[in-house]
């Protein structure tokens, strides 16, 4: 039996994270949710999820992107792949960050509301990416089931 | 953030913490005691200096509001220094002493940027007129560039609350629906399902004019970095992108996208967010206003220094009634062709003030039942 993929949701907006949540679990997916940046990263760093879904502009202003910087100095969640929400950010290609830009390490920016489709798509494919690269072998610091 | 200029620190220090300080500038030693002594009675704190340089470099330090200097001096003349003080502080009131009481030396001078001039010989009692009008004059310039900062502050504090809580709401409650139609669509009757999906598309819209809207207002407001005199981008590259991003659009109407790009149009004036929106307004508009198997053509070429883009449709064209109203906000053209197309009315609007802010020119050409080409002229990267 496989064990069901994690996601933490780490968004201020409630109705988000109970839209988006429904739509992940109805997919097989179990969702944890944290309200703030803070509670996010306890949560994160406790339950090693194996996605984060992380909203960019939350009640202070950077307070999405110091989380994010603060995931990634945990040896444990470096490669976990994080998609950054945002109502501010535009689909339009030439507006595109690349992810290996290097000053924010996100694996992928994704417009609200997101599109349910794409979403499971992307969560699928970067969950996928990260199991090749690890070829199997267990994470640091993660429990095995 | 813009560069810290000495009027950024002089605005954000207290009035009460800034002394009342003049720079005298003149080679003529009695000439600086005597308005040492004058001025030092009404309570300023004169610093003086024989020569310009010497003023110059003590500037940036002592922050003085006013300076008095010579015309005629032997090494740097009156004229060098105000351009040289210029560079370093371009807000520091400066009056000219002239040692000819003539017009054309005190122009010259205000040409170059002097505020005021004082003829030798001068009283005591004219020396105190033009220190302190100088001296009243620094004061309301800095009181209204505070005054303005603050408004601009203001303002884009006022487009950022906007844009996230408007926006917000909105996002929230078309999530839901987003994801209700997705996963429940079989548990849905069809009718409850068009109904969401209603839901959905006013939602939608809402979420478009907020978006134009802020556009706008940004635009207006040169709160977005739309037309900094260095910013440049490649225009080629940027119509290439906006086709890539518009071909789904195009071929949900079934209209072909075709470029016909000069290899010498590159470089323009403008970031590439600005220049994109133009792009991306024009081409969707093509689209959206085209029939079935029309096209939709970008052509650019070089014209007198202007980079010039020619967006052209195979579609209904404008009555030639409308056109006078087009670029205006708000505007759409209603009539039985048009009575379902989507839009804000604020996309042509856009255009206009991006391309007015980068110094360029918008137009249009068109015939019912022709089509439209709308040619959009923006100065080249080597022209700025």
């Amino acid at each position: 039996m496989t064990t069901p993929r994690s996601v933490l949701i780490i968004d201020d907006d409630p109705d988000f994270a109970q839209a988006v949540g429904g739509l992940l679990a109805s997919s097989g997916y179990e969702v944890m949710t944290a309200s703030n940046g803070r509670d996010g990263l306890d949560r994160a760093k406790k339950e090693l999820p194996d996605l984060i879904l992380l909203d960019v502009m939350m009640t202070e202003r950077t307070e999405g992107f110091f989380t994010l910087q603060q995931i990634r100095r945990v040896p444990a969640l470096q490669h976990t792949p994080v998609i950054v929400v945002s109502s501010i950010y535009t689909d339009q290609s030439v507006f595109r960050v690349n992810p290996e830009a290097g000053w924010l390490p996100a694996s992928l920016f994704l417009p609200k509301p997101v599109d349910p489709a794409r979403l499971l798509q992307e969560s699928a494919r970067l969950i996928d990416e990260l199991a090749a690269t690890t070829s199997g072998e267990p994470r640091a610091g993660s429990v095995t089931r | 953030m813009a560069t810290d200029t000495l009027i950024d620190r002089r605005i954000a220090a207290p009035a009460a913490a800034q002394p009342r300080r003049v720079f005298v500038i003149d080679d003529d030693d009695v000439m600086l005691l005597t308005c040492r002594r004058t001025l030092e009675k009404d309570g300023y704190d004169v610093e003086t200096f024989q020569n310009g340089l010497d003023g110059i470099r003590r500037i940036e330090q002592l922050q003085p509001q006013l300076l008095l200097v010579d015309l005629k001096m032997p090494e740097l003349d009156g004229l060098q220094v105000i351009e040289r003080v210029r560079k370093v502080d371009p807000d520091v009131v400066i009056a000219v002493i002239t040692g000819y009481a003539t017009i054309s030396t005190a122009v010259e001078a205000m040409k170059a940027g002097a505020y005021d001039f004082l003829p030798k010989p001068f009283t005591p009692d004219e020396l105190r007129l033009i220190v302190n009008r100088g001296h009243e004059r620094w004061r309301l310039a800095t009181e209204s560039a505070r005054l303005r900062r603050e408004k601009e502050e203001a303002e884009r504090r006022f487009v950022t609350f906007v844009s996230h809580q408007l926006k917000t709401p909105v996002v929230a409650a078309k999530q839901y629906l987003d994801v209700l139609l997705y996963t429940s669509a079989s548990e849905l009757t069809p009718r409850t399902q068009e109904w969401l999906k209603r839901a959905q598309a006013r939602l939608d819209e809402m979420l478009t004019l907020i978006g134009d809207w802020l556009e706008l207002a940004r635009i207006e407001r040169g709160i977005d970095s739309i037309g900094e005199p260095l910013m440049t981008s490649d225009l080629r590259k940027v119509i290439s992108d906006v086709i890539d991003a518009s071909q789904a659009h195009a071929q949900s109407a079934v209209v072909t996208l075709e470029t016909d790009l000069a290899a010498d149009v590159g470089p323009v004036r403008g970031d590439v967010v600005s220049l994109a929106t133009v792009v991306s307004n024009l081409i969707s508009n093509g689209i959206k206003y085209n029939r079935v198997g029309g096209r939709v053509t970008v052509r650019t070429r070089l014209e007198g220094g202007m980079a010039v883009v020619e967006v052209g449709d195979t579609g209904i064209g404008i009555a030639e009634e409308s056109l006078p109203r087009l670029f205006q906000e708000f505007c759409r053209v209603k009539n039985d062709q048009t009575r379902d197309i989507p839009g804000t009315g604020l996309g042509l609007a856009i255009c206009k003030r991006i391309v007015a802010t980068l110094g360029g020119s918008i137009g249009v050409r068109s015939h019912v039942g022709e089509g439209s080409t709308f040619v959009v002229q923006i100065p080249t990267a080597a022209r700025t």
